[in-house]
This record gives structure tokens, sequence and C-alpha cells, in this order.
């Protein structure tokens, strides 16, 4: 029996200048796909990002009982099927299966289907043949169906007889794995991963790994839709957390990262999907590279409650540096966490001066949240791709709402316009409840 | 209430659940799966069915269903 052997990643060696030596194991972005509060799609969301608007508002009319939050960025006006056509690159049957598979499923599947089949448009992997067992699909977000099961739970106490026997299926999380590896035909590994609000950056992490090990050449990253409950936007707001809406005159006002008014992070929701891919095949099919991701790390502080830690999370990022082999002086953007809490801001500031020391008067800095909205599973997704269309477009958003920043150290990025900036290499944080810091390095192609 | 009338009821759950079909060409001869539904759909064409006629009956009641005629005499007898 043949036995394939796959290329074992290599070490990269950096020089002084920043220049990469050695190449051959990163992992190349090819495809990206979103469905957001400020973006039906990618080429929507970057000018938004460009124009720095908010998607936040008040929110939609919900059943329930009325909650002490009332402010949030949702995406709206949602039609499944007026936005699955939209992908007019896509094969017919591809369209089909998708429809077929989704058209009556809960929002968190119809939403990750659509970003899913624009980063598929994106990479151009429809158009040629794929071996599907070297493929995968990881799927970033843990309890996505809560909004479904209670919008489902008034119905059930008269008559649970009549429970769709879909919902066996829909309630778990791995359905998105079953849907998107139907659709797109993926036989390699797929599974959920769950990070709390790292969720998204712990799926890049892992197909990075996936690719890296020789386990698959391709790996789809979808961050799921935060559709929180009337329950979990509660929990959030008594564990402190969220911010109510309550605190400024306009919603948009609300979310502000690193801004001494800061009271907590605001709702947002966005699908979002990167197809990542082993660096040799991108090549070998003269595929598109969006940017190429050189270290990715994670890491625990050995807690289980809300707080963060300042030396978990510059451990986090000092070790995506050393795995990328980038020094930290090389780096000319960080996408925060920044979610607009107060202590989780300022962590985020304190673990940034110890990484990047005097290098922070350089650093460009600024938080996607102020416009986003904290979109919890899918944050570090959403996050790398405003990453990479910045990278891209050549400039740095606004970071909104930021009148008297906490630090002044820190070089954040103006409150109002966005600047010209080219930006070779980058960093993108993501942190969660639990003690759960993760950090992605990743360089321009372009 | 009639067989005829309890067919129509069981053609808007197929419709629901099976948006390509065009139910208006469906007979009552005919077996769901012939139209595209897998067992999930078939179910939930019972299921949706049952509920829009306010009956309830376990599964199992249609477990000799060979089309949709056979499904539809089910739920006229238990409508009765």
């Amino acid at each position: 029996m043949d036995v394939q052997v796959y290329r074992v990643p290599m070490q990269r060696l950096i020089q002084g200048n920043g220049m990469i030596k050695e190449s051959g194991h990163g992992v190349a972005i090819v495809g990206m796909g979103i469905v957001c509060s400020i973006g039906d799609n990618v080429f929507e969301f970057k000018e938004s990002l460009k124009k720095g608007v908010s998607g936040i508002t008040r929110l939609a009319d919900r059943k329930g009982p009325k909650l002490s939050v009332d402010i949030g960025a949702e995406i709206k006006e949602f039609s499944f099927l007026d936005r699955l056509y939209r992908y007019s690159d896509l094969p017919e049957t591809l369209l089909q299966k998708a429809r077929h598979c989704a058209q009556r499923s809960p929002f968190s599947i119809q939403t990750s289907v659509l970003s899913a089949l624009e980063a598929w448009q994106d990479s151009g992997m429809f158009a040629r043949e794929n071996d599907p067992e070297r493929l995968g699909v990881i799927v970033a977000g843990e309890s996505t169906t809560q909004n479904y099961r209670y919008g489902l739970h008034a119905g059930f106490e008269t008559d649970p007889e009549y429970l769709s026997p879909r919902y066996a299926l829909q309630f778990l999380d791995t359905h998105q794995v079953g849907v998107l590896s139907e659709i797109l035909t993926i036989k390699g590994e797929g599974f959920v991963v769950g990070g709390a609000s790292a969720s998204g950056n712990v799926g890049i992490i892992k197909a990075v790994q996936l690719i890296q090990a020789g386990i698959v050449d391709t790996c789809l990253v979808t961050g799921v839709v935060a559709d929180l409950s009337p329950i979990e936007l509660q929990g959030f707001v008594n564990v402190g957390a969220m911010a109510r809406g309550n605190e400024f005159q306009t919603p948009d006002q609300t979310s502000r990262p690193f801004d001494d008014q800061h009271t907590g992070f605001v709702f947002g929701q966005a699908s979002a999907c990167v197809i990542l891919q082993s660096c040799d095949v991108a090549t070998e099919r003269k595929a598109t590279v969006r940017s190429t991701i050189l270290g990715a790390a994670m890491n625990l502080d050995a807690v289980s409650t809300t707080a963060p830690s300042a030396s978990g999370e510059a451990r986090a990022m000092s070790e995506a540096l050393r795995r990328g082999g980038v020094c930290a002086s090389d780096v000319d953007y960080l996408n925060a966490h920044g979610s607009s809490s107060p202590l989780g801001d300022a962590t985020e500031v304190e673990a940034i001066k110890q990484v990047f020391g005097d290098h922070v008067s350089k650093l460009r800095v600024n938080s996607t949240k102020g416009l986003t909205g904290h979109c919890l599973y899918s944050a570090g997704v959403v996050e790398l791709i405003a990453s990479v269309l910045q990278m891209e477009g050549e400039f740095i958003h606004p970071n909104k709402n930021l009148e008297n920043p906490i630090d002044h150290k820190l070089r954040f990025s103006g409150a109002t316009t966005s600047e010209k900036v080219r930006i070779a290499f980058a960093m993108s944080n993501s942190f969660g409840f639990g003690g759960i810091n993760s950090s992605i390095v990743f360089q321009n192609t372009c | 209430m009639e067989k005829e009338s309890i067919f129509l009821v069981v053609k808007d759950a197929i419709a629901d659940v099976l948006p390509d079909v065009d139910t208006e060409a469906v007979s009552i001869e005919q077996n769901l799966k012939s139209l595209g539904a897998n067992s999930i759909d078939r179910t939930e064409i019972v299921m949706s069915s049952m509920e829009k006629l306010g009956i309830k009956l376990p599964l199992v009641s249609f477990g000799g269903v060979e089309n949709i005629e056979d499904m539809v005499d089910v739920m006229v007898d238990a409508y009765r």
C-alpha cells in the first residue's frame, strides 16, 4: 500500500528586518464570507469599516418579558432565499443543495450557509475537482441554538407531540457540521469548537493545526452567529458584562472600546467564514491568497470566572509571535479584542504593553467591536476578515467612540475617520470567559 | 372531515416541507418518497398534518403506510 507522506511544518526563521527567510508552514487564507449588521457580504463589510458605520440600534421586538438591555447590532431584514441566489458563480446544483439543506433551518444555520457559500465562491474551490477527504470543516461556537429552542418552548408546553422531528438534529451544534459538509461535499475531519468569546480564534487555530499536521489540505472555518435568547441577553447583563443601552443618547454610542466611558460589551450578530489552505496547495492551484497566517496560539488562565488576565493574554500574543517567527517590533497593526468592557479593555492594554514594550508607540490598534458590537462566537473570524480587508485596502478603520482613551501610550486609531496605513504584519486577539486567551499573527501577501 | 379535505391539509404540509414540489400535480396514489422526501421530511409531513388537524396519533399508527392515500386514511379514522 502506498503511504503518502505530508510535509512536516518547518520552523520559520526571521531576519532582523522582519523578512521571512524560510517559508513553508504558513497557512493561506483563500476565501472569506460574512453576513453581519454592517454588511451582507465582504465588499459591503469593507465599505462599512472604511466609513466607520455602526450596526448598533435598538433591538427588534422580541417575544418574552422586558429585558434590562434593548440594544444590539443585529442582522436585519434577513431572508435566506433572497440572499442565496446572489452567489451566482457557484454551480446551480450546489445552490439547490444549500436550499434543500437550509431552507427550513434555524437562523443560525442559514447565516452559516450564506457566509460559507460566499467564502467558497471567493476561494474558487468550486471550479476544480477536490478530493473530499482532504477538506475539513470547523464550526466555531457553542450553545448556538438557544433562541431557536426558546422560540419552541411555548408550543412545546401545550403540545409536545407536535415538536418537529427535525428538532433532534437541529438543536445540536454539530448540525452545522452536517449541513456544511453535505452542501460542500467535505469528507475529512469536521467538528465543533467552543471557546466562549474566543471561539472564532479557537476554530482558526485548530484549522491551522489540522493543515500544518497534514491531516487536511483545506479547512473551512465558520464562526456561528450568536442568536441569543432573552435568557442569555439578561444573563450577560446580570453578570455585569453587557451594557444595557440606556447609558448614552443613542445606541451607537454604547460600544466604545478603550474609551474611559465604556460600560460593557454590546451584543452583535455575524456569521463569518474563512477558508484556510496549505500554502503548497494554494500555490499549486494558483489561488488568490488574501493573507497568510504565520502563528496562532491559545492558552488558559486556569480560572472558571469572567476575570481576564494580562499575563495570560500576553502569553498568547507572545506565543503566536514565536510560532510565527515574527518579532513584536515587526507587527504594524493589532486588531484588539477590545470589547468595551472596563476591566477587559484595561487588562488588554496592560498585556499589549508587556508584549510590545516601546513598540506600542508605532503599533496601530483598533477594535472592530465599536462598529459590529461583540459578535461573541464569530468575533475572531469577523475580526480576522476585518484585518485582512484593512491590509488589502491599506487603511485602519476608526475606533468608534474613542473620545478619551484609557491609555495615552498606545496608538489607537481615531474615533471617526479611517487612516491610510500600510500593514505588513498584523495580530488579532480574542479572549473568552473561563480564562481562554488566543492570538493570531498573519502577513500581508498582496 | 372528508377524505378530500384531509388530503388538502396533507398537501399543504407537503408544500411547507418540500417547497420545490408542485402540490397541484400531486395525486393521492403517489408516495412521499417519490416526491423527494427523506425520512425526516416524511415524519415532518405527518406531524405537521396532525397538528393542522388537531389530532394526536403515535407514529407507529403510520407504520404500514405505502402511499399518501394510506396516510390520509389513518388520519380520517382518527379524525372521526
